[in-house]
């Protein structure tokens, strides 16, 4: 079996958790509770018939309060971005941080997440972003962790990358 | 019977291992409830605890941990909080690595009230930015229907204008004239006012995007003060008010454009409470991190009510003069730098102190 760490990166209140609490006990909550550190919880997914054990890290949201901190990263074979489809704001800064990421593990796989999908009246985030950042190679998906939408095929796509040979 | 150090230990909830000439970590005294629960296996022998088996992320901080070790002396290394699933309910830990009477060591600690207060902080802390976020997007998306609302109007207005022109073209009675007439000029001076709302609007979205969309934040903040006051030198030299300018070489993290133009809107809500024949100073203070502007005017001090809600919505420049940025935007433009804007009286008692404090190039 095939063991991988994989981080979720992001600003505060974006959905990292949720993310991963949907993905990993298929629940979700409306209320938001802030991550203080860390929590890391484990995930089985198959790939091409394959199991991939996802040692899912989740972080503490970066910004004024708490710095993302990069030794955290250490030994992860990829990372999801995640940003908030409601608050634009959130990719400007999971764009700065992935540059400080990317920067600590050097070059790994990762997913950007655009997750809060269900909430398509408000979404801010347009398709001419998205496709700037697809030309310069980034895959991304539309996420909910609310209703589920994208969530298993994102990390799905992000382990199968982890564990393609380079 | 354990030691006085070891019964605190335990009191405390704190968990020690020290490291031994093996290079295993061996708890010391008895290990706390908490411990036990978390990870039965480490405390039911006095073997080799192979604490990075235990946990995940004790595996990854041990590696800090080594670093600290190796270094000795009063060095610490902080894990920062993480959480363990426990049984049931989840467990908030910290570790501690250190040096005790040159002993590697490694102390665990159940996170408690002080933690959950500090979570508590940040959950509000959180929440009210990410509240102010959502409220500044309405806010903008607001603005962008305003602009939409005033452009329809002007194209109605034109298409107005443009019908009474082809009816003036006809034969009309006297009376029938004159309305048109009043008509005609009714509907000039609403387009007038629609073009001046949309001067605004463009320039306050110039002010806070850019011309080029966002161009560098890195100003010569002489060179803003200077291009600043050729602007407004005329409205100045008309009432008779001296500008008393600071050399300063200052760069400041604020796109040029924007610095300008927020300089050219304080100077002139500095002219207009000063009096005539009265003398408007700059004053430039600074500090390794940021740069202070002072605008220092002799008109009547602002009462606090006002001078704390200056830079507000709703407050804008003369409305006399051509369409300038409302003080709202300036505030805006410097805040998105990352800086502070304020109106305070000053301390002399003697007129009022408008200011801003810029980041300097490179200390964000």
């Amino acid at each position: 079996m095939i063991q991988k760490k994989v981080c979720m990166i992001g600003a505060s209140g974006v959905g990292k958790t949720s993310l991963v609490a949907k993905l990993v006990h298929s629940i979700f909550s409306e209320k938001y509770l802030t991550t203080v550190g860390v929590k890391i919880d484990k995930k089985t997914v198959a790939i091409d018939g394959a199991e991939v054990v996802l040692m899912i890290w989740d972080l503490a949201g970066d910004d004024d309060y708490q710095r993302l901190q990069t030794s955290y990263l250490r030994g992860t074979s990829g990372y999801l971005l995640v940003a908030d489809g409601t608050r634009a704001i959130t990719l400007d800064q999971v764009l700065e941080i992935q540059t400080r990421v990317a920067a600590a593990v050097g070059d790994v796989p990762f997913l950007l997440a655009l997750n809060k999908a269900d909430l398509a009246n408000e979404w801010e985030i347009d398709d001419a972003r998205l496709t700037s950042l697809n030309e310069r190679g980034w895959k991304s998906f539309r996420t909910s962790a609310k209703e589920g939408a994208g969530v298993e095929e994102a990390f799905s796509e992000l382990a199968r990358r982890m564990i393609q040979p380079k | 019977m354990e030691s006085p150090a070891s019964a605190l230990l335990e009191a405390l909830g704190y968990a020690l291992f020290l490291r031994d000439e093996t290079g295993a970590l061996r708890l010391q005294g008895a290990p706390p409830d908490w411990l036990g629960k978390l990870w039965p296996s480490l405390t039911k022998s006095r073997d080799a605890l192979p604490l990075e088996q235990a946990s995940p992320f004790l595996e990854n901080f041990l590696f800090d941990a080594a670093e600290c070790w190796s270094a000795g002396g009063e060095k610490r290394a902080r894990s920062g909080p993480w959480v363990e699933p426990g049984d049931g309910a989840e467990v908030s830990l910290e570790a501690t690595a250190l040096t005790l009477n040159q002993q590697p060591a490694l102390l665990l600690e159940k996170l408690g009230a002080v933690f959950e207060e500090k979570k508590s902080m940040l959950q509000k802390a959180r929440e009210t930015v990410i509240a102010y976020q959502r409220l500044n997007s309405e806010t903008q998306k607001k603005e962008i229907l305003l602009n939409c609302i005033a452009e329809e109007m002007n194209t109605a207005l034109a298409n107005a204008i443009t019908s009474l022109r082809l009816i003036e073209l006809q034969k009309h009675s006297p009376r029938t004239q004159q309305l048109l007439a009043l008509a005609m000029r009714a509907t000039e001076e609403q387009q007038a006012l629609i073009r001046k709302v949309l001067h605004v609007f463009a320039a306050e979205l110039e002010v806070l995007y850019g011309r080029d969309g966002g161009a560098a934040a890195d100003a010569s903040l002489g060179e803003a003060i200077q291009a600043a006051a050729d602007v407004v030198a005329e409205s100045f030299a008309e009432k008779r008010v001296e500008l008393r300018l600071t050399k300063n070489e200052s760069r400041v993290a604020m796109n040029v454009d924007q610095l300008t133009r927020v300089i050219v809107s304080l100077l002139e809500n500095a002219l207009r409470h000063s009096p005539n024949d009265s003398e408007v100073s700059l004053e430039i203070e600074e500090t390794s991190e940021a740069t202070t502007v002072r605008l220092l005017d002799l008109g009547a001090v602002l009462p606090n009510e006002i001078a704390d809600n200056f830079f507000a919505r709703g407050v804008a420049a003369d409305e006399d003069a051509p369409p300038q940025l409302s003080l709202q935007f300036c505030r805006m433009a410097v805040e998105n730098c990352h800086g502070e804007i304020g109106c305070t009286p000053r301390a002399n008692g003697r007129g009022n102190c408008f200011w801003i404090r810029l980041p300097k190039v490179g200390a964000q």
